[in-house]
């Protein structure tokens, strides 16, 4: 009366059991990883600040007056040096020591007189712009009042401008 | 070896495989609450930076400590329409550690079930403004917002209005008009606008030897009997002023500062209406706070009165005239916009 | 091999079964964990900022050429569409009506539409 055919059930349950327990433990365990890249949260944290920035830059001071921001479109190539200075100087504001890694390069796009939209350079170019990191771009809409080409090829001065400032910004 | 031997042994063995394959994954151990504490502090950081808070009006910041459970959001800036600038009064109640609890900013400014921890911190020109939360650890979620501080203006009277506002025969009361449909006029942007319902309007009143009756050299000094608050509708049929009943002769420090002759270092606020007069004989300082300007019900016409009376017989000063709390920069001093940086950290 | 024993295949079947349940259950809730993007993607993506701006170029626009003559205006509007659809991938249209009076004041109805393809934006505001 003891022989072993029921072994045969018994291996057979134990490797179902060892099925079971194996698939639940894999189930159970196994996490996403995500990278801060992947979620591309430095670039969120980024681009709220450039849009910060060039917001505040925007802002006039005392009621009435002109932006600094506009003041400085308004002086064309020469004074986009001193765009992104400034700007990259409220990116870096910070309460301990500054944010130091910060780079930025500023662009306008304007309509021409033939109508197609055009876009300059403003501020000279960044020895490290090539081989950078990955970059945001945040823009503001300048008003340009009319009566002078404010250095930019091919612009109408009889006319005032809507224009678009355009920063590229990115961490070195 | 049977057939079904060898096709249970498979699968177990492709089981086997399966699990070792994924030990590198499980051996790195990555909490994934972790993740979300950028996402946190960014939500943190708009609720902050953009949002004016709940309620708005009455403010949430006029609040008292038996009135805090009103409050529904904490929000510091001006108004829905002007994101990223903050507004002082606003900040200064955000920071104060007397009045928010570590649970009010959790259900406040953070929200959510988990108990976060968490580090707030305004600065601007590298000073601190004001910071709240534990100390900073190797790891945490951050956001940085870049901000436009709104700080209330002075009605500086000093001595170059002395011609405007002096008379040989003074009735001896000096009037600071705040007509509220000037002030309150919807042309001019939140970020610039006086409001006193808000914002404390600071009357300070130097050089007051200018003011004094220089017919009689012996007088050095005058007499200062009350500040009194007068008000009036205009779109009445007959308008006339009416006095506020108020607290004049307590000092509540929540509702109006009042310092005579203010020089560096500890001096004891006077009450509006001090007992037997104050004598004034260089400066008058009167900070009159949103809290007290909300309990005198002005509508957006109204026209308030701060009236100084002396009280001297004969009269030794010879203050008179009304100085209109308005735009004009003469008038009133307001400051340019301060830049700042918010800085949100959760963990 | 004859007459091999099946009787307890169906243990192993049944196991097999059981995990092949719970590795379907697993990729469920795995999506499901994914619906949508990353958070901040999905900031990313919603143009919070250029809404805004646009707007407010929008206001600058009616401020500063509200009362100059058609042409002028319609360039400057014309600005403000070409560059955003070049440079902005958003079609942006906008146009006012006639000034109504609002508790006193004279403001016109704007109206504004935005789209960049992901997100759309409709606004009528008085200024």
């Amino acid at each position: 009366m003891v022989n072993d055919s029921g072994q045969l059930y018994t291996m057979e349950g134990v490797a179902a059991g060892v099925i079971m327990l194996l698939t639940a433990y894999i189930v159970i365990s196994t996490t996403s990883i995500y990278t801060p890249g992947d979620t591309h949260i430095p670039d969120m944290q980024l681009e709220q600040l450039g849009s910060d920035v060039l917001a505040m830059m925007d802002t006039p001071d005392i009621n009435g007056s002109d932006s600094r921001l506009n003041g400085l479109v308004r002086g064309g190539t020469g004074t986009g040096d001193t765009l992104r200075g400034e700007f990259l100087a409220g990116c870096k504001m910070r309460y301990e020591d500054p944010d130091n890694d910060l780079k930025a390069q500023v662009y306008l796009s304007y309509r021409t007189l033939s109508g197609n939209v055009s876009t300059i350079q403003l501020s000279s170019l960044d020895p490290e712009f090539t081989g950078r990191e990955n970059t945001v771009r945040v823009t503001r809409w300048v008003q340009l009042p009319s009566g002078s080409t404010y250095d930019l090829p091919n612009l109408e001065s009889s006319r005032p401008h809507a224009v678009l400032v355009e920063v590229l910004l990115w961490r070195a | 070896m049977s057939l079904d031997f060898l096709a249970g042994f498979t699968i177990f063995m492709l089981a086997l495989i399966m699990v070792v394959s994924m030990v590198p994954g499980l051996l790195a151990g990555l909490e994934s609450s972790g993740i979300d504490y950028d996402a946190v502090a960014y939500r943190t950081g708009v609720i902050l930076v953009e949002d004016p808070g709940w309620p708005v009006y009455p403010p949430w910041e006029m609040n008292d400590l038996a009135h805090k459970g009103e409050i529904e959001r904490i929000g510091l800036a001006v108004s829905k329409e002007t994101p990223n600038i903050l507004l002082s009064t606003k900040v200064d109640t955000f920071f104060n550690g007397s009045f928010f609890t570590p649970d009010d900013y959790h259900r406040l400014a953070i929200f959510g079930d988990i108990p976060y921890s968490y580090n707030f911190s305004l600065s601007s020109g590298g000073a601190l403004i004001g910071q709240t939360g534990d100390p900073l650890p190797p790891g945490y979620g951050y956001i940085r917002r870049v901000v436009k501080i709104k700080e209330p203006g002075v009605a500086m009277i000093n001595g170059s209005f002395a011609s405007d506002y002096t008379a040989p025969s003074s009735n001896q009361e000096f009037t600071v008009r705040l007509d509220f449909g000037q002030l309150l006029d919807p042309t001019i942007g939140p970020a610039y606008r006086i409001d006193p319902r808000t914002e404390p309007v600071n009357v300070t009143i130097t050089d007051f030897r200018e003011y004094l009756n220089t017919t009689d050299p012996s007088v050095t000094n005058a007499t200062l009997k009350s500040v009194t608050f007068w008000k009036m509708d205009p779109t009445r049929p007959i308008p006339q002023f009416t006095r506020i009943p108020f607290a004049y002769d307590t000092v509540d420090s929540n509702l109006y500062t009042l310092y005579i002759d203010y020089r560096d270092g500890n001096q004891d606020p006077c009450p509006l209406r001090p007992d037997g007069g104050v004598e004034v004989s260089e400066n008058i300082t009167l900070v009159l706070k949103p809290a007290a300007t909300s309990l005198f019900t002005l509508d957006q016409n109204s026209i308030l009165d701060i009236r100084f009376n002396f009280d001297d017989d004969p009269s030794r000063t010879n203050i008179t005239g009304i100085h209109h709390y308005d735009y004009n920069q003469t008038n009133v001093t307001r400051p340019d916009l301060k830049p700042g940086v918010l800085e949100v950290a959760i963990w | 091999m004859a007459c091999m024993n099946e009787d307890g295949q169906w243990i192993v079947l049944m196991g097999l079964l059981t995990a092949l349940g719970l590795f379907f259950l697993a990729l469920i809730i795995n999506q499901s964990a994914l619906v949508g993007q990353t958070t901040a993607e999905g900031v990313l993506e919603f143009p919070k900022n250029d809404i805004r701006d646009l707007r407010s170029a929008i206001f600058d626009h009616y401020d500063r050429c509200g009362n100059l003559d058609a042409l002028m205006r319609q360039q400057n509007a014309e600005d403000i569409v070409r560059i955003s659809l070049e440079r902005k991938n958003a079609v942006v249209h906008f146009w006012n009506d006639t000034a109504q009076d609002i508790s006193g004041r004279m403001l016109r109805p704007i109206t504004i539409h935005y789209n960049n393809g992901v997100t759309v934006y409709n606004e009528t505001v008085y200024y």
